[in-house]
């Protein structure tokens, strides 16, 4: 079997961060090559390099066994290299004919072909049994229609090597069956294809080869024969160091005061169930992790508890004036990357009417110093920070405004790691002081290291709560275990 | 911040080079010496007491306008609507001022002002309302709006306040009216620029202040600059959004009152034009900082007047051409230097 696309010690940096490093991956002609690894193990980065967006630091990629340099996607589109991208890159107002054509007619002199064009698409469609109407507009698929038609365009502009980035985590069970069904045709139908999920099931139904990423490195490597979904997981998740002297005493929270109460939390927007049911309780003193495969209703829970979007049903009782957050996403949700430390940390506080430049200089001084925070001068705009700094000013601030109770979302993504530990020390302080916190990753590590309880969510419930004593054990039927519950499978 | 200073500087010193040589070459092309109309030009606005009085009295509406907007804009609100508010708060205001002859000037000048501008403030409401409530672009909401306020006014004051034969309403009494300048210096005569001028100066310098030294101006500038980030920052953006539309309502009724009070001493049918889109262009040509926006309202009253200075050479609409050469080479200029300078 010949090696299609190859790629050698491909480093990528982003600042400090390395999302890729030395990574070397062979796929083989005609199979289906599953790409997995938790979020930010530097799957979609080494993808997008595959197509052309990005350019690595270092290292070479081979086509057919030839080097090659994609200055763009362009140079990659035109050696038969095609992706799906997580969010799909239609035109909405368009129809799927006009979609699938768009920057590539068929023409006849001036004018577009369009009885070619449709021959040529209806060919495709029944032949990978896609079922898409040509003269739909967009807006009208479902979303599985449009990943469908962006398959069409994949057809349509002859890749032979197909990219899908996660095409799974959006659809529901019974499409992800019919899915599979259109890839194991293109599959016999020739053409490769290289799967990025953090699915375990995906794996075992269509996988020919299966690569693991961590933290940016290629940690493990299968094919079908040798295929054990269980030791899979364990490369996901990665040998947890147990760390023993690292406990933390913990106040009693049986008789810690509740500092959250939630009963019964749903929330349905447009017909979707974010939340269902969702029953917590958070104690002053006490970690509280929350564990889960991103898109389970992590976010939408924040959203209600900080008051940003009201829930369908359910109560909430919160005892403090103001909660904290380290959002997930911190260019977006975090900070004006425009504004400077100081102005950043002001304009979070309740209090105040002038925000002058003095009073702005003396809190950023204060938090650059407590916080070890390197950057040029305490004046300059966040954005000037690197990823790792200007997450360190948001647990700073966060930490600054004094409330009782923080949540801390991800609060170590994409941070490297002397960065991590800093921050996981300053969730701790604040334990100690007494500060009821929730924290919510998808990274057991952190999560195993710093909870007192740990609760796991699933499509919008916590369907299982782990005790301080069982946590504290870490032993690797624990891991197996809420690595399952993670995805549903409750034994 | 004096590195950005620098750099806008000269920004804005580049374009008006390339603007003057645009302009130059625009002159020649209709068979007129660029010479003798600059001369003219320049020589009627900054070297004649009148003509330095009208071109202050020009920029003085556009600047008080364009600070309302520019705080709209800060907070990435694209209001276009000025120009209805500025319209419908004017009228208001004369209407109170015609109505109530016999209270004293002491409390008739506040009355019909404080009318006008919570008449304005009152219509101001409606886009974001609509923006809040159901997600329409203020864009359209307040350019629609326009229309709608415009012709309900010129409705009532065709069949209800007009005086006979004429499209504009009574005088309001002389003891309304604002004081002239050149009762202060003499070679400003015959000019309508009056005390209204330097309460522009005094708005927009305290807009600045508003904007850049006190939270809530952080709160509305940090709306602009990334909404999603303000809300989880713990900021009101729908309150923000409703308070730079009130902010910008009551001001442009403000700079109605420069022709009402400070001019004719009437509101006419037509009287405003355009103002309130000029001073969009007044707003952006100053980045929407309210200290830029004192210069940039002084420019465009300079090429106001100036345009009406050189109509016996040329028509005066050349410098509304000119006007929009400004605007595109400061867009462009700014660009480029800043692709130079900051890297």
């Amino acid at each position: 079997m010949s090696t299609v696309i190859e790629c050698q010690n491909i480093v990528k940096r982003f600042g400090n961060l390395i999302a890729n490093d030395n990574i070397s991956l062979k796929v083989n002609n005609n199979t289906v090559h599953c790409i997995l690894g938790e979020n930010g193990a530097g799957k979609t980065t080494l993808m997008k390099i595959f197509f052309g967006i990005l350019q690595p630091d270092s290292g070479e990629i081979f086509i057919k066994n030839k080097k090659v340099r994609f200055r763009s996607a362009r140079d990659a589109i035109d050696l038969g290299i095609g992706m799906l991208f997580q969010h799909f890159q239609l035109i909405d107002n368009f129809t799927v004919i006009e979609n699938v054509i768009l920057g590539r007619e068929i023409t006849k002199g001036i004018v577009i072909d369009i009885e070619k064009t449709r021959k040529l698409l209806k060919f495709y469609i029944d032949k990978y049994n896609l079922g898409l109407e040509l003269d739909k507009v967009i807006n009208e698929l479902s979303i599985a229609e449009q990943q469908k038609v962006e398959i069409l365009k994949l057809l349509y502009r002859d890749s032979e090597i197909m990219i899908f980035d996660e095409p799974t985590a959006v659809l529901s069970p019974y499409e992800v069956s019919h899915f599979f069904e259109v890839i194991n045709s293109l599959k016999s139908a020739g053409k490769t294809i290289i799967l990025i999920t953090h699915k375990l099931s995906d794996v075992e139904r269509v996988a020919d080869y299966v690569t693991v990423l961590r933290r940016g490195k290629k940690v493990y490597e299968t094919d079908r024969d040798k295929l054990n979904i269980d030791e899979v997981a364990k490369q996901i998740v990665g040998n947890i160091a147990i760390n023993q002297t690292e406990q933390i005493e913990r106040l009693n929270y049986n008789e810690g005061e509740i500092a959250i109460e939630i009963n019964k939390l749903t929330l349905v927007d447009k017909g979707i169930k974010f939340l269902s049911n969702l029953d917590l309780k958070l104690y002053f003193g006490e970690i509280y992790g929350i564990c889960g495969v991103e898109g389970n209703g992590q976010k939408e829970f924040v959203d209600i508890i900080m008051g940003l979007r009201k829930p369908t049903s359910g109560t909430i009782n919160i005892k403090a004036d103001g909660i904290s957050l380290v959002p997930d996403d911190r260019l977006k949700k975090g900070m004006i990357k425009e504004f400077s430390i100081g102005e950043n940390v002001l304009l979070r506080m309740k209090s105040g009417v002038l925000l002058t430049r003095t009073k702005s200089q003396r809190v950023a001084d204060k938090i650059v110093i407590d916080y070890d925070i390197k950057v040029g001068g305490s004046d300059v705009a966040m954005a000037s920070l690197s990823g790792g700094n200007q997450q360190k000013v948001i647990v700073a601030r966060e930490i600054f405004i004094d409330n009782k109770i923080l949540i801390f979302h991800h609060p170590t993504r994409g941070v490297d790691i002397i960065a991590t530990e800093y921050i996981h020390s300053k969730i701790i302080e604040q334990k100690k002081l007494g500060k009821a916190i929730i924290l919510i990753s998808s990274e057991l590590e952190e999560l195993l290291k710093l909870s007192d309880r740990l609760g796991v969510i699933y499509k919008g419930s916590i369907i299982k709560e782990f005790e301080e004593k069982t946590i504290k054990t870490k032993n690797n039927f624990l891991i197996e275990k809420i690595g399952k519950l993670m995805i549903g499978i409750d034994e | 911040m004096n590195r950005r200073f620098l750099i806008n500087s000269i920004s804005v010193f580049t374009s008006v080079v390339i603007t003057l040589l645009i302009t130059i070459i625009l002159l020649i092309f209709i068979g007129k010496n660029p010479l003798e109309v600059l001369a003219l030009m320049i020589g009627d606005t900054l070297f004649s007491g009148y003509g330095f009085g009208q071109m202050l009295f020009k920029a003085t509406s556009l600047m008080i306008v364009a600070t309302g907007l520019a705080i709209c804009f800060q907070a990435a609100i694209f209001n276009i609507g000025a120009e209805g508010n500025l319209y419908f708060g004017t009228f208001i205001s004369n209407v109170i001022a015609v109505s109530f002859r016999n209270l004293s000037p002491l409390i008739l000048i506040p009355y019909s002002i404080i009318a006008g501008m919570v008449a304005s403030m009152l219509v101001a409401l409606i886009p974001p309302f609509i923006k809040v409530k159901k997600g329409v672009s203020e864009v359209i909401t307040t350019i629609m709006l326009n229309f709608v306020l415009i012709y309900i006014v010129n409705y009532f004051v065709l069949n209800f306040f007009a005086v006979k034969a004429t499209v504009r309403m009574e005088k309001v009494d002389d003891s309304l009216m604002f004081m002239k300048l050149f009762n202060l210096w003499d070679f400003l005569k015959g000019s309508s620029v009056n005390i209204l001028f330097f309460l522009g100066i005094f708005i927009a310098l305290l807009a600045y202040f508003f904007l850049f030294k006190t939270k809530l101006g952080y709160e509305i500038r940090a709306v602009g600059l990334n909404e999603t980030a303000s809300k989880y920052m713990g900021i009101n953006v729908n309150l923000i959004i409703y308070l730079v539309f009130l902010i910008s309502g009551a001001l442009s009724s403000i700079a109605g009152l420069n022709f009402v009070m400070g001019y004719k001493g009437y509101f006419e049918i037509g009287f405003s034009s355009n103002i309130g889109f000029t001073a969009i262009a007044v707003s952006l040509l100053a980045k929407n900082n309210p200290l830029g926006i004192i210069f940039s309202s002084l420019l465009f009253g300079f090429l106001d007047y100036g345009g009406l200075a050189i109509n016996s050479l040329v028509p005066k609409e050349v410098m509304f051409v000119v006007q929009g050469i400004v605007i595109l080479s400061i867009i462009a200029v700014d660009k480029i230097v800043n692709r130079i300078f900051v890297t």
